[in-house]
């Protein structure tokens, strides 16, 4: 199952299996699909606890997202 | 060097701590019952301490650790720590269900050289985070370098809201993923110097700017993002067989593909 995207065009759609019951459910909440920015808000107000990434090192960190997020200390 | 801020958020209570161990920042948030206490404190110690010895064990940087004395035919697996010949058993694993796309061996100028820090990394996170694991009535969310694991122990404090690094924009994020209890795991080009290689040919893998994993362990999001980045064009469709919650992967043109196997 499988979405692409491009720019802000969908150009490949598969069905979407999203899991039934109720969405209150933990383990339910816990098969959510990545949400991707461009579909919602801008990534400057993007309301995040953490930062998963390739470039995350100790070497670019002064200027990374994520050490934004360990200093704002939200 | 070690960072703690105190939580700002109304109604959050995040505490957060970071620490740099093995080229990377170490970054904890905790919430709830003990955020802010001395067992909270103390759990993140123990998972700093645990991840250091894990360096001392593992490091193919240090030529005195095990595995490259082990590398070196030095000594054998049953002369090191036990945590050594698991990481192996799983490093084979992996290459078997990767159809070769991941090993913990490569190729060198003279034949092959161990190096199972593709392994290391998502494994030594999770097993580390058993100390924050034992902390009643209390979130966690640990990232190691942009491998991140998270446990939310009340569910009325809303899930964890991990951001997937933009791979052409480090400072901005292309995804955000809503997750309560799991792993989140991520491999690219500047994964620490790109030496993320395919282990059959030795070359850097294309067609692929990152892949992102969502899944239950993070030992298994680290191995199967970094064996679906190396599976370059076939990457989003090998993913679809994986025991997986999703996945994210970002061509190199900027295309995207969201998988839910």
């Amino acid at each position: 199952v499988e979405i692409t995207v491009a720019g802000d065009r969908i150009t490949k759609v598969s069905v979407l299996q999203q899991p039934n019951g109720n969405p209150k459910d933990v383990e339910i909440n816990d098969y959510a699909l990545p949400i991707l920015v461009q579909d919602t808000l801008g990534a400057q107000s993007a309301d995040i606890d953490m930062v998963s990434g390739a470039t995350v090192t100790s070497d670019g960190y002064l200027e990374s997202l994520q050490a934004a997020l360990d200093e704002a200390g939200r | 060097m070690t960072q703690t801020t105190a939580g700002a958020r109304p109604g959050a209570g995040t505490t957060r701590h970071v620490e740099h161990l093995m080229g990377m920042p170490i970054s904890l948030a905790l919430r709830g019952r003990h955020a802010d206490t001395i067992r909270g404190r103390e759990a993140w110690d123990a998972v700093v301490d645990e991840l250091r010895e894990v360096d001392r064990v593992f490091s193919t940087y240090r030529s005195d650790s095990f595995i490259s004395r082990l590398g070196r035919g030095e000594l054998g697996v049953d002369a090191c720590p036990p945590e050594v010949a698991e990481v192996l058993a799983l490093g084979r694993a992996a290459e078997e269900q990767s159809g070769g796309a991941f090993s913990v061996t490569l190729p060198a100028a003279d034949g092959r050289r161990l190096d199972p820090s593709g392994v290391v990394k998502g494994w030594a996170t999770e097993r580390a985070a058993q100390h924050l694991r034992a902390l009643e009535d209390t979130d966690f969310c640990l990232s190691a370098g942009g491998d991140v694991v998270c446990h939310t122990a009340e569910a009325a404090r809303g899930p964890w809201r991990i951001g997937i690094e933009h791979p052409h924009d480090p400072r901005s994020v292309i995804a955000v993923v809503p997750v309560r209890s799991g792993a989140v795991a991520t491999s690219g080009t500047a994964h620490r110097g790109a030496h993320l290689v395919d282990p059959r040919t030795g070359r850097a893998p294309d067609g692929v700017a990152s892949v992102t994993v969502v899944a239950a362990s993070l030992t298994w999001a680290d191995i199967d993002a970094t064996a679906a980045y190396v599976h370059g064009p076939d990457a989003a469709h090998w993913l679809e067989s994986r025991p997986i919650r999703s996945a994210l992967v970002v061509w190199a043109d900027g295309t995207i593909t969201r998988v839910a196997p």
